[in-house]
C-alpha cells in the first residue's frame, strides 16, 4: 500500500470524564476501504470527526497531510463525507445545491452528479424535503461520487434504509467510486453488508481501537472451526479468541493457532468480519 | 487560486439568498411592486378627481373666472392631513411657489404630516418630491432592518437545528467564508437589493407623476424638473447607508454571535445578556454606559428633510463621532472573531 492517508498518535477525545476516543494510534493507507465497526457507543463517530476536523482533540492527528482542526476547508479539498443521513439542506433544491457544490468545489464534476441523478427518479427542480430518506442519501451518494477525492468517509450512511437500497449503495460504491488511490470509510453496524467489500477492519471498543488488520491478515491470522459432538470439548481446550454455538457443537475462532493441529477437530473456514468482531469484542462473554 | 475566489463568493452569497429568499428578495420586490400600485391607483384617481374639479369649478364660477384651478382630496378622517393639489391651466412654466402636490401623494398620511406641513409653507425649496421618496425609502429601510435582523438570528443556528452544518463543513469552504458571506449579506447585498427596489419604485412614482402631469396639460418635464432634486435622491441612500452600516455593523455582528452561539433560542441570547448587564450596571454602578452605548448603535429613526429614517446623526460624515464609531468597529470585530470560533469549534446543539 501507499503512503498514510490518516496518521493518528495518541488520539483522545475527552467529553468530561468520558473519553469517547481514548489514545488512538492509528495509519489508514490509500486505496483502502476501512470498515469501521464497533458497538453504540464505542466512539466511532466521535474519531471521525476528529479525522474530518469537526471536532477538537488532543494528540497528533494528519489526514492528508494536514491538521484537520485547523485546516478543514484545505482538508475538504481531499476529502468527502457523508456525516449522517438526511443532513442535506431541506430548503435548497436539487438543481441549488448542485449549484453551490459547483460553485465552492473544485473537484466537483457537475455533469458527472447530474449523469448519475438522470438515473434516478430525482427531479433537479424538487426541493430536498419534499424527497424521501432513501432519495436523499441517493442525492448525496451522487453528489460525493461526483467528487474526484481522495478519501471517502460515510458515518452510518445507510441508517434507516431498506435493504434493496442498502445493496444497491454499497454497489454503486465499488463499482463507480472505488479506484485508483482512492480510499474509504465507511462506520457502520450492519457488518455482513460491507464485510465483501472491505479490504481493511478497523474494530472499536470503549473508545480503544481493538484491531487494525487488513482482510489477507485477517485470513492468514485467524481461524473459524465448527466443531461437532466429541470434538467440541477438546477444541475449546485450545486458548481462542471466542466461540458461538452452532447446530450440534460450537464455532471456535482461534488466533494465530497452527491450522494443523485444528484441522483432525472439524471443519476450517475464515472467519466472517461480523463474527470475528463479536468473538474479539464479545469473546470473554462467549468464552465460558 | 485567484480566478476561483469571485465566485466562490458569489456562490456562498447567492446560497444565503435563496435560503432567505421570501425575506430578502421576494419582499422588497413585493413593497416596490405594492406601492407602485398604489402610485398608479392615485394618478388614475386623483386624474379623475381633477377631470370632475375642472368640471364642478367651471360651472360654479364660470369659465373665465380664474385660471387656476385648487382641489383637495381628503387622505384620512383627520381633516389636518387633507391634501390640496395646486394645479393651474396656464402652458407657460409654473414658478416653484406655486407647487407643491407632494402631500398628495404620500402613501402613510399620517406618518409625516408635521414635518409635510412644515415644507408647505417652505415650497420655496426644490425638491418636495424628494420627501415623499425619503418616506418610501425610509419605509424599505424599516422593512429591511427587520428582516435582516431575523436573517442574522438565524444565519448560524437554523442549519444546526436541522443538522445540514455537517453538510456545509464537508465542503472546502472555511468558518471565516461562511461567516463573511453572512455578514456580506447583512451589510451589502440585502441592503443593495432592497435599495435598488425603493430606486426603482421612486422612479416609476417619478413618471407616473409626469404623467399626471401630462394628463392635466402641464409640462411634465419642467414640473418634475421644479420639484425634485435627483442627485439627493440618488446618492442619500447609497452614502446613507454606508454610514448606516458601520453603525449597525456591532449590532448584526453581535445577532450572528448569539445565533453561532445559542442552544435554544438566538433571540434570547442577544436580549438577555444585554438586558441584564444595562439592569447590573444601573444598580450597582449607578451609570448608563452599556445602554447608551447600545443605544447608539441601534436603527433609530432621526429624521430631517434629506435624510429620514435609519441615517443615524444624518447623512453627514461631519456629524460622525470617530471614537464611538471606532469603538462600535473593534467590538464588531471582537464578535465576529468569537463568531468564527464558535461555528469552528462549539457548533453542536
Amino acid at each position: 500500500m501507499t503512503q498514510a492517508i490518516v496518521r493518528a498518535r495518541k488520539l483522545t477525545r475527552s467529553f468530561g470524564k468520558l473519553r469517547a476516543v481514548d489514545g488512538i494510534d492509528l495509519d489508514i493507507p490509500g486505496g483502502a476501504v476501512v470498515g469501521l465497526i464497533g458497538p453504540n457507543g464505542a466512539g466511532k463517530t466521535t474519531l471521525l470527526r476528529a479525522l474530518l476536523g469537526l471536532s477538537s482533540y488532543s494528540g497528533e492527528l494528519e489526514v492528508l497531510g494536514t491538521r484537520p482542526r485547523e485546516q478543514r476547508a484545505d482538508l475538504m479539498q481531499g476529502v468527502s463525507f457523508i456525516a449522517d443521513t438526511a443532513t442535506l439542506p431541506g430548503w435548497m433544491r436539487v438543481r441549488e445545491l448542485l449549484d453551490y457544490t459547483a460553485g465552492v468545489h473544485p473537484r466537483f464534476d457537475r455533469r458527472a452528479a447530474e449523469a448519475s441523478l438522470a438515473a434516478t427518479e430525482i427531479r433537479l427542480d424538487r426541493r430536498i424535503r419534499e424527497l424521501s430518506k432513501g432519495m436523499t442519501v441517493q442525492l448525496h451518494l451522487a453528489l460525493v461520487m461526483a467528487i474526484d477525492a481522495r478519501l471517502l468517509v460515510l458515518d452510518e450512511p445507510t441508517l434507516g434504509l431498506d435493504i434493496l437500497f442498502r445493496k444497491r449503495f454499497f454497489d454503486q460504491l465499488i463499482n463507480d467510486y472505488f479506484f485508483g488511490e482512492r480510499s474509504i470509510i465507511i462506520s457502520t453496524h450492519q457488518v455482513e453488508e460491507v464485510e465483501n467489500i472491505l479490504t481493511h477492519v478497523l474494530f472499536m471498543h470503549r473508545g480503544r481501537i481493538v484491531m487494525n488488520k487488513s482482510l489477507s491478515e485477517i485470513e492468514q491470522e485467524y481461524v473459524e472451526l465448527h466443531a461437532v459432538g466429541d470434538t467440541t470439548a477438546r477444541a475449546r481446550a485450545i486458548p481462542h479468541v471466542g466461540s458461538r454455538n452452532i447446530l450440534g457443537g460450537q464455532a471456535i475462532i482461534y488466533h494465530g493457532t497452527d491450522r494443523h493441529l485444528l484441522e483432525p477437530l472439524g471443519e476450517l473456514r475464515t472467519p466472517s468480519v461480523s463474527n470475528l468482531f463479536v468473538a474479539t469484542v464479545a469473546g470473554e462473554n462467549n468464552h465460558e | 487560486m485567484n480566478k476561483r475566489k469571485p465566485s466562490r463568493m458569489h456562490s456562498l452569497v447567492v446560497r444565503e439568498l435563496r435560503e432567505y429568499r421570501n425575506s430578502l428578495v421576494i419582499t422588497p420586490l413585493a413593497i416596490a411592486a405594492t406601492l407602485t400600485l398604489i402610485m398608479l391607483a392615485s394618478v388614475i384617481l386623483a386624474n379623475r378627481i381633477s377631470v370632475m374639479g375642472e368640471v364642478m369649478m367651471d360651472s360654479l364660477a364660470g369659465s373665465d373666472s380664474s385660471r387656476e384651478i385648487k382641489f383637495s382630496i381628503q387622505l384620512d378622517d383627520n381633516g389636518d392631513s387633507s391634501a390640496r393639489y395646486s394645479v393651474s391651466e396656464q402652458q407657460e412654466p409654473l414658478a416653484e411657489e406655486e407647487w407643491n402636490f407632494s402631500r398628495g401623494w404620500t402613501f402613510k398620511p399620517g406618518a409625516g404630516t408635521t414635518r409635510q406641513g412644515q415644507v408647505d409653507d417652505d415650497a420655496k425649496e426644490s425638491g418636495t418630491l424628494n420627501i415623499m421618496f425619503n418616506l418610501m425609502h425610509s419605509f424599505m429601510l424599516v422593512v429591511l432592518v427587520a428582516v435582516t435582523i431575523n436573517y442574522l438570528l438565524g444565519s448560524l443556528f437554523n442549519d444546526r437545528k436541522d443538522r445540514s452544518i455537517l453538510f456545509w463543513k464537508s465542503m472546502p469552504v472555511s468558518d471565516w467564508e461562511q461567516v463573511a458571506a453572512k455578514l456580506l449579506v447583512a451589510l451589502v447585498a440585502a441592503p443593495g437589493i432592497y435599495i435598488a427596489a425603493s430606486l426603482i419604485t421612486q422612479l416609476i412614482t417619478a413618471l407616473l407623476s409626469m404623467l399626471l402631469m401630462w394628463r392635466m396639460d402641464v409640462n411634465p418635464i419642467e414640473a418634475l424638473a421644479g420639484n425634485i432634486d435627483i442627485m439627493p435622491l440618488l446618492v442619500t441612500p447609497i452614502v446613507g447607508w454606508v454610514i448606516t452600516a458601520i453603525w449597525i455593523a456591532p449590532l448584526y455582528a453581535w445577532l450572528m454571535l448569539a445565533s453561532a452561539g445559542a442552544r435554544r433560542s438566538p433571540f434570547m441570547l442577544a436580549v438577555a445578556p444585554v438586558v441584564a448587564l444595562v439592569v447590573l450596571e444601573q444598580i450597582f454602578i449607578g451609570s448608563h454606559f452599556v445602554g447608551s452605548a447600545v443605544g447608539q448603535h441601534l436603527p433609530h429613526y432621526k429624521g430631517s428633510e434629506d435624510a429620514v429614517g435609519f441615517y443615524i446623526s444624518g447623512n453627514e460624515w461631519a456629524n460622525v463621532d470617530a471614537l464611538k464609531m471606532g469603538l462600535g468597529l473593534l467590538f464588531a470585530a471582537v464578535a465576529i472573531r468569537a463568531t468564527v470560533w464558535l461555528r469552528r469549534y462549539r457548533f453542536e446543539l
